[in-house]
């Protein structure tokens, strides 16, 4: 009989391993030039007209590029596929556009083309993202000249260069023509640094560097070949992702968890304030309940006195946030103003509720959606002067639902602008007269608000928000909290800059040497 | 057994459209769909042009009618997240749950089996203590935290597997490992009492006489009779690991219906939540079936009725 020797089993199971060990190796990091980036939430599509999300905001500003973009040291909007342009009248902006600019296609940018987006985002039947905020503005775009174009609006709209900026990058003459009901599925050809080589809806997006991109962007001549942005909801699987190489850098990384893995070999922290701001809002205008103690103004100020920002900013926030006064962050334009302010004062607080009626305080539900801890330190301090509040914590469609409704007296929230460094997008948003978020009621409020959106001057502009925002001061209908701190975690061969207005650009970034 | 099929199915049916009813109306009271799809950053004139544009200002009951009436046509809607039709969105994660799932129940088998067997084979003995604490060990330990233990030690300090992913079969081991774990206790114990309560069974007696020893009498005689309950919790465990692998996708980042479920109730996107919980009920009613099929199948005595 035929025998063999035998094989121990350890030396198998030893084998497999290092086979296994073997035939994976992380694609991340400087080797193969390539950058990948962990992702919490799936992008559904790569077309920023098509997209609300931040992730296709972040993703944009690399495959795409609009005719402004937004500097990313002054925040402000500034030429890019536009060369200059001129405010003819308060309704007319003339724009020239670059020379040499083309698409990933390698076809050159015509004026044709940019009339061709705005006509294909003002149309209903587009049904982009961003139709309804441009239609409110944009009346139509002519051709002056093979390289220039007129943008005509219905009403003076000074953010009409943040909405080129952000939200509408340029797309070939024809791009949705053959699309019907699909167009958001069709194949991105846009004038980025970066262009997409694969797109896996919810599980990655690879991106490769545009040789063809014109030199005379200030986003020219990235340094990173290419770039993977991977989905990985969980943040303990994306640390997990970073020590082991599989990702290079983590955004929006929680404080707690950045002090507890930002020691750990390979892995680098990046911190810095955020334009996104947390702020309280009070029931002024009675909408859940006429009879609501908010109505009262004293009331409202008590509230803003009995909330400790300072240590709640210093403490549980932590990091480079900061204390916010007005209903704004004081990075945005228009973010200036001398109306009241509200200390930390107890005693204070508690002597405002008696003078409103309320010496013994009253009940109320404050509803909130994110960082819990937060909202509980809040309740903390109104049980301090004799307000007995009801925490309901909720998921965001949840508490949108009831916000919408005008169903909450007092709420705790927060708001990143979308990285617009403009009051118009923080103050504007709030106290629009059709704004869901605006509890005030205060009419003469929102006019000034829309006059601020309405007006090119700045000078004007500033001045009427500078007198909102003291109205919003006086009358404490908001109890601003906060800036946030943002922070990254990446690996120390990666160099980044944190982003002012809490949106990266990783055109920026690079190898280190 | 016609009679009992399609007593089963109309309860499968009734049981998945109560369960869906139920669900769209706690969306549309609950929840702002058209403020969810919008983003929480999106201005009003967004919101109101959502709000009209997927007709989520029409009553809750015309609504919930036009996606039955679809659903009876084979259309099961469009996704308001993905923009994609349902089906084929489900088509695409399918695949990665059902290889976790299956994969997954072959882990509990070979954890569950053998333990369960060596513990009936010698009750009291440390065997039997090891294969217990097993047990309640695996019953303990949080799916999440095994999963991150398991990533930590395998694919950061000791790089064999990957962290994330289901690109490849090694994408599908250590998910496999944490969700098959967590059915062990069940099965290991459900074996063990089955195989004790057989081998004192008279005919277990009467095959030794017969000079049945050794492994013969335990697979061959023991565990065709004590394999009947575990039969049916393996089918109940399977159709646990089809709808209830949400953690385990998450923490290893697997694109499957588990994650698809979260991400959809978290964006509002109703039209794919409805069709995900349709899909999961009636998974669960089907597989219970099968199991009573195959019990009868394995047990002449319940074919016999």
């Amino acid at each position: 009989m035929r025998t063999r020797p035998p094989v121990p089993i350890g030396n198998c199971l030893t084998g497999l391993i290092a086979l296994c060990a073997l035939s994976f190796h992380a694609n991340a990091g400087p080797d193969n030039d390539t950058l990948v980036v962990a992702l919490s939430k799936p992008l559904t599509t790569v077309d920023r007209l098509y997209s609300i999300q931040r992730e296709g905001l972040i993703l944009s500003r690399l495959t795409d590029d609009g005719l402004f973009f937004v500097d990313p040291e002054s925040l402000e909007f500034v030429p890019l596929a536009a060369s200059s342009y001129e405010w003819v009248s308060d309704t007319e902006l003339e724009i020239t556009l670059r020379e040499g600019v083309v698409f990933h296609d390698g076809s050159p940018l015509t004026a044709e083309d940019v009339i061709y987006t705005f006509e294909w985002v003002i149309n209903e039947e587009s049904d982009t993202s961003r139709g309804p905020v441009i239609r409110s503005w944009l009346d139509s775009v002519e051709k002056l000249g093979p390289r220039k174009v007129r943008f005509n609006l219905k009403l003076p709209y000074p953010m009409a260069l943040r909405d080129m900026a952000i939200s509408i990058p340029l797309r070939k003459q024809g791009t949705y023509e053959d699309a019907e009901d699909d167009a958001e599925a069709q194949p991105l050809n846009g004038i980025g640094p970066y262009r997409v080589s694969a797109f896996r809806a919810g599980r990655e997006i690879v991106l490769e560097r545009f040789e063809g991109y014109y030199q005379t962007s200030p986003k020219a001549n990235p340094a990173i070949r290419n770039m993977i942005f991977r989905v990985i909801p969980d943040q303990g699987t994306q640390q997990a992702e970073l020590l082991s190489g599989g990702i290079d850098i983590m955004m929006d990384v929680p404080p707690d968890v950045a002090d507890n893995v930002s020691h750990l070999p390979g892995v680098k922290r990046l911190e810095g304030n955020d334009i996104r701001i947390g702020y309280i809002t009070l029931d002024a205008a009675g909408e859940a309940n006429p009879d609501s103690p908010f109505v009262n103004r004293k009331v409202r100020q008590a509230i803003n006195h009995a909330i400790n920002r300072e240590e709640i900013t210093r403490y549980l926030v932590r990091g480079s946030a900061e204390v916010v006064h007005f209903a704004c962050h004081p990075r945005q334009f228009g973010c200036s103003a001398d109306g009241p302010r509200y200390p930390y004062n107890p005693q204070k607080a508690r002597q405002l509720l008696a003078e409103a009626g309320y010496p013994d305080g009253f009940s109320f539900k404050l509803w909130a959606y994110r960082e819990k801890i937060i909202a509980e330190a809040v309740v903390s301090n109104l049980n301090a002067i004799g307000l007995d509040v009801d925490l309901r914590f909720v998921k965001l469609n949840v508490f949108s639902k009831v916000r919408n409704s005008k169903d909450m007296q007092a709420f705790f929230a927060s708001y990143g602008s979308g990285g617009t460094a403009d009051a118009s997008a923080s103050t504007g948003v709030h106290f629009a007269a059709n704004s869901a978020r605006n509890y005030s009621g205060d009419e003469a409020l929102a006019a000034t608000v829309s006059s601020a959106e309405q007006t090119i001057d700045s000078d004007e502009r500033k001045r009427l928000y500078r007198k909102a925002l003291n109205r919003i001061a006086e009358q404490a209908y908001w109890v601003p909290m906060f800036s946030y701190s943002q922070n990254f975690l990446l690996t120390p061969g990666l160099e980044f800059s944190v982003p002012k207005d809490g949106v990266p650009r990783f055109w920026q970034a690079s190898w280190r040497q | 057994m016609l009679n009992y099929v399609l007593r089963r199915g109309f309860m499968a049916l009734l049981v998945a459209l109560t369960v869906s009813f139920a669900t769209f109306s706690l969306f549309h009271f609950a929840t702002d769909p058209a403020q969810t799809i919008a983003g929480e950053d999106a201005p009003q004139e967004m919101v109101d042009d959502i709000r009209e544009q997927y007709g989520f200002d029409r009553p809750v009951l015309v609504q919930y009618g036009d996606w039955l009436g679809g659903v009876f046509d084979g259309d099961f809607g469009k996704s308001y997240f993905w923009k994609q039709p349902v089906v084929d969105l489900i088509q695409e994660h399918a695949g990665v749950t059902i290889l976790l799932a299956l994969s997954s129940l072959l882990v509990t088998i070979l954890i569950a089996l053998p333990l369960g067997i060596s513990a009936a084979l010698r009750p009291n003995s440390w065997v039997d203590r090891f294969a217990l604490s097993t047990a309640v060990s695996a019953q303990a330990i949080p799916n999440f935290w095994l999963g991150l233990m398991v990533i930590i030690l395998f694919a950061v300090t000791f790089p064999i597997f990957p962290v994330s992913g289901d690109a490849t079969w090694k994408h599908y081991v250590l998910p496999s490992l944490v969700l098959g774990a967590s059915s062990v206790p069940a099965v290991m114990r459900l074996t063990r009492t089955g195989l004790l309560d057989v081998l004192s069974s008279d005919y277990i007696r009467t095959a030794r006489a017969k000079g049945f020893m050794g492994y013969r009498l335990i697979l061959q005689q023991a565990m065709r009779n004590a394999l009947l309950p575990i039969v049916s919790v393996l089918a109940v465990q399977l159709g646990n690991k089809l709808g209830g692998s949400v953690v385990t996708e998450s923490v290893f980042s697997m694109n499957g219906l588990g994650r698809l479920a979260v991400e959809s109730i978290f964006n509002s996107d109703i039209p794919t939540v409805q069709s995900l919980i349709l899909i999961f009920v009636l998974t669960f009613v089907l597989l219970t079936l099968a199991a009573d099929l195959i019990n009868a199948w394995l047990d002449p005595r319940i074919r016999m009725g």
